[in-house]
């Protein structure tokens, strides 16, 4: 009882009801306190009810009275279903006072600290204190440069200003390529992916030069040296650890999602994933700069622009390439804009002597404009002699190759022919020699075939089984791989939620540690906690009791049954008996006795159980009503109903007088 | 000539596909090139990963024609654990027929006694003989499959009824001996129209030209480059892209013939041209004219340009035309330009 009446005066005095030092339970609360404290709750939980009432009771016994009933009033509105009259508030006892504030105190509203929406985090409290920093950076309001103090140099001044420039650092980590434990999850072929520094560090077998070791002991400054700015220096470490993080994760995807399907090393996969890459490049280039016509139409800008770019490489198109494309038509364009350059330059040289520069104008035109014809029909003449050289290099091309295929097939012929014309002579018994060996070859193929397929058939089951195994044993690694991928699944999935586990608890330990001290929540909760233990022992103890009372129940039942089987049983017996005899008479007479006495034993028993249960009862009755003080309030009630007599009558009184 | 016959079939072999999805070369008599053998694997369609089931296929590779039959095993058999297997021959010559028929039986007898052996035997009787017997009480006879009907087999009128006036294109192109891929991708149909491509040709009798199936890979193609001129046919769409690759692309789902950007000035056509489509669409129009008889026709037609040709060669020495001489004529352009390549095609000119 002492802790919740502790929490209750705790709450109490949150509210603003001023309680003693001193006063440390409820028995102690005065009327007036009561009064004091059930307002002042009101007025927190419904400012509208309790507004109209007063914290402390007036002398005077009606008003008191009223107060009373008004009190009771609003502490029903607010929702309290007990029984409340004024009695509650002047005459007060313990358990009901005990009720009713309680029933205030929790329905005071709760006050949520700010902090509890705010997320917190370690990047959150970051973002928080950037856009902190930003908004009284941009409260500050501007001043013209002449007049700036030095605390607005940093924000406002030109040279403030750093664009983010990022330069290529060199990091003497590819030292430990060998020692696989500095490069945790970083493969080591992931480092020729960096830009710049670790591709000459290593040769092919990935062991690092001596001389590379010593520059990066010995010359190479530290990265933050490297910069030349300060401002780039961070930039640069910033997006090279980007650069690196992001690569080692996609390398992680990757390799997690396909690699482990593909079966290969690490190595052979990459190697693989680049010249698929390559080839399509090269067909993608390929198709983009061969200009092809039919395709023209779907091609959009870009190919264009992708030939143009690709004429660019090719250099200065060989004229010839120009000659053996180009019509008359498009050459004589060419010539034309050239000559019109030709002709801009001396008008733009000099307007000296007019006349005299027209006239050379005119001169030198018409030299050019000679050159030039007879340059388009020295063309017209080499494209001409080409196509004609070209068609007959193909017709001796192809007369070439078909002499060759002639000759080929003549030669056999003539091979043949030869042989048969040597064996001509004796041609009749040539003719059955070769009949005869020729069969003797077919069946001794045939028999080679035979002995072949003999060593062939075992060989070829023999793979086909091992195959066959190999396919299971592949089901199986398909199985475990599928395996791994849900353990990759579930280590990440755990490492999510631990991350975030030691966020809330991290949070919720700065929370504690801001939570104010004052009401020793862990004295709390431990009570709770050995209350609650003690509850579920006497709950144990309970149901012993009642599977006790239980079991001696049913043996009372059972026994009872049996007396009353037993006696039904004798008592027939011996009346049987009884009519003949005498003395069996009297045993009946006797047994009779015996079962009446020992069935008003049984009853005294039972009744006198029964009454001190009673008294037990009648005790507990008393002792609750003994701690209601309801002898105290009586007297009061007495006194104050003598003093409302006296008030009346004084009212009367002056109703009368006046 | 039977004799010389006989030594054209080169080669016979055994692919199979088992219960685990492997396909393997399983026997082969005499030998086969490894580079060859890559190419057949290719070209049989169990190795491909789509599941397209060819009964039968012919291609040529490197001066060499090859037939594949594919069969699936069925019950009765005495082969375990092989699902489809192909029968490959090759030979010196073309006719598909003749090898069709042959590789039947063979995969008959090679199915019904699941060993190699009984198949070979068919195999040398033929080679030796020029006869097999064959389960379906007859024999197979190799003089019963002349190579002009092979030649001939093709039909010319469903060449003429899809593409009409534009086969002259296809006409030109082979005349000039010019590089012709042709794209479909069902494999039968390609086979069935490239085949007869040749014939219109009739005077040259030349199948070395066809190139039946192709695929995209280099070792195939820097084979078909070592001819000047060529019918190649791809299943592959991504052919349409090489330009480098043919003169004239006939796509034929579609039906569209296309002259690349190079030689179009050599395939410019003039009356003369329009004179001969007119005439094919005209024969092969004829219900009443067969496809041998529109072969015919249009060789006449061939025949007379080059006697036309050959005239000309007269008037100047050692019977070769030179383009002097040719212009001195004043033909139209365009005929100009059509007698001048198809001299150097057929070996006719000046050099």
């Amino acid at each position: 009882m002492e802790e919740v009446d502790k929490i209750l005066i705790h709450a109490l005095r949150h509210v603003g009801t001023e309680v003693g030092e001193d006063v440390d339970s409820l028995k102690r609360f005065t009327s007036d306190l009561i009064v004091e404290a059930v307002v002042r709750c009101v007025r927190v939980i419904e400012p509208g009810l309790g507004g109209a009432l007063p914290t402390s009771l007036p002398p005077g016994m009606s008003a008191r009275f009223r107060v009373g009933m008004s009190l009771a009033q609003a502490c029903q509105d607010v929702g309290y279903k007990g029984e409340i009259g004024y009695q509650t508030f002047l005459y007060s006892n313990e358990p009901e006072i005990r009720s009713l504030l309680m029933f205030l105190v929790e329905k005071l509203p709760r006050e949520r600290a700010e902090a509890s929406d705010q997320s917190a985090g370690k990047s959150a409290v970051l973002q928080r204190s950037i856009a902190a920093a930003i908004r009284t950076q941009l409260a500050a309001s501007w001043v013209p440069p002449n007049c700036r103090l030095p605390l607005h140099c940093e924000t406002q001044n030109h040279g403030a200003l750093h664009s983010f420039h990022v330069q290529p650092l060199t990091f003497p980590h590819c030292t430990k390529t060998s020692d696989k434990k500095h490069l945790k999850g970083l493969p080591p072929c992931s480092l020729h992916f960096t830009r710049n520094a670790c591709a000459p560090c290593s040769d092919r077998t990935g062991s690092v030069l001596s001389e590379v070791q010593d520059y990066h002991r010995d010359v190479l400054p530290p990265v933050t040296a490297q910069a030349s700015s300060q401002a780039s220096a961070v930039a640069s470490i910033l997006e090279r650890h980007a650069a690196e993080l992001s690569a080692a994760q996609e390398w992680d995807n990757d390799w997690k999602s396909q690699g482990l399907l593909s079966r290969l090393t690490p190595q052979e996969y990459r190697s693989r994933k680049s010249s698929r890459l390559r080839k399509r490049i090269e067909e993608q280039l390929r198709s983009a700069a061969a200009p092809s016509p039919e395709s023209a139409f779907g091609v959009s800008r870009s190919a264009s622009e992708l030939t143009e770019l690709l004429q660019t490489f090719k250099g200065s198109a060989p004229s010839a390439h120009v000659l053996t494309k180009g019509t008359h038509f498009t050459h004589a364009q060419k010539f034309t804009f050239t000559q019109e350059g030709a002709a801009t330059s001396p008008v733009l040289a000099g307007r000296q002597s007019e006349g005299d520069a027209q006239i050379r104008q005119q001169e030198e035109l018409s030299s050019l404009q000679q050159q030039f014809q007879q340059l388009c029909s020295e063309v017209d003449q080499l494209a001409a002699d080409i196509k004609h050289l070209n068609v007959t290099n193909a017709q001796v091309l192809d007369e070439l190759k078909q002499r060759e295929l002639r000759n080929a097939e003549e030669e056999e012929k003539m091979q043949v022919k030869k042989k048969t014309a040597d064996l001509l002579p004796d041609a009749e018994n040539n003719l059955l020699k070769l009949q005869s060996l020729v069969e003797g070859g077919a069946k001794r193929v045939v028999n080679l075939a035979s002995q072949w397929e003999k060593h062939r058939a075992p060989l070829i089951e023999e793979y086909r089984r091992l195959k066959e195994i190999c396919s299971n044993k592949d089901l199986e690694s398909n199985r475990k791989l599928s395996e791994i991928k849900s353990l990759h699944e579930k280590i990440r999935v755990s490492t999510e939620e631990a991350k975030k586990k030691e966020d809330t608890y991290k949070q919720l330990v700065t929370e504690l540690e801001r939570l104010p001290k004052d009401a020793s929540r862990s004295a709390y909760t431990q009570r709770i906690l050995e209350i609650v233990g003690n509850i579920k022992k006497q709950k144990e103890e309970i149901t012993k009791i009642l599977s006790d009372t239980k079991e001696l129940q049913k043996e009372i039942n059972n026994l009872t049954g049996k007396l009353d089987r037993t006696f039904a049983v004798t008592d027939e017996l011996v009346f049987k008996d009884a009519k003949k005899d005498e003395s069996v008479r009297k045993a009946y007479k006797y047994l009779a006795a015996l079962h009446e006495n020992c069935n008003q034993l049984i009853q005294t028993i039972e009744d006198t159980g029964t009454i001190l249960r009673e008294i037990r009862d009648l005790e507990e009755q008393i002792e609750a009503e003994n701690g209601n003080k309801t002898v105290s309030n009586l007297e009061r009630i007495l006194d104050d109903y003598k003093a409302i007599r006296q008030e009346n009558a004084a009212l009367a009184a002056k109703v009368r007088e006046g | 000539m039977t004799t010389t016959e006989a030594q054209i079939m080169l080669s016979v072999g055994i692919i199979e596909k088992d219960v685990n999805g492997d396909t393997l070369w399983v026997w082969c008599y005499p030998s086969v090139s490894p580079e060859l053998k890559q190419v057949l694997l290719r070209k049989c369609c169990l190795t491909q990963e789509v599941q397209e089931f060819h009964t039968f296929v012919f291609g040529h590779f490197s001066r060499t024609w090859f037939y594949i039959t594919t069969a699936e095993v069925q019950e009765p058999t005495a082969l375990n654990k092989v699902t489809h297997f192909s029968i490959v021959i090759t030979a010196k010559d073309f006719n598909p027929e003749k090898y069709a028929a042959l590789s039947r039986i063979l995969c008959r007898t090679y199915m019904k006694h699941g060993s190699p052996v009984k198949m070979m035997e068919a195999y040398i009787t033929v080679l030796t003989k020029g006869i097999c017997q064959s389960d379906e009480n007859g024999s197979f006879l190799i003089k019963d499959y002349d190579v002009e009907t092979a030649y001939l087999a093709g039909s010319i009128k469903d060449v003429v009824s899809q593409f009409g006036v534009e086969t002259v294109i296809l006409y030109t192109a082979l005349m000039l001996k010019k590089r012709i891929v042709i794209y479909h991708p069902r494999i039968e149909a390609l086979l069935e129209f490239t085949r007869v491509l040749p014939a219109l040709t009739w005077h040259r009798k030349d199948w070395s030209i066809l190139h039946p199936y192709v695929h995209l890979t280099d070792v195939e193609l820097d084979d078909i480059k070592k001819c000047p001129g060529y019918v190649a046919g791809f299943v592959d769409p991504v052919v349409s892209n090489r330009s480098d690759l043919f003169d004239v692309f006939v796509n034929l789902p579609d039906g569209v013939i296309t002259v690349s950007q190079g030689a179009k000035d050599a395939m410019a056509m003039g009356k003369l041209h329009k004179d001969i489509a007119q005439l094919i669409v005209k024969s092969a129009e004829d219900a009443e004219r067969s496809d041998s008889q529109v072969i015919k026709d249009l060789s006449m037609k061939t025949a007379e340009v080059l006697s036309h040709l050959a005239a000309l060669t007269e008037s100047c020495g050692n019977s070769k035309l030179t383009l002097e001489a040719l212009k001195q004529h004043h033909f139209p352009p365009a005929t100009e330009n059509f007698l001048f390549h198809l001299a150097a095609a057929e070996q006719l000119l000046q050099i």
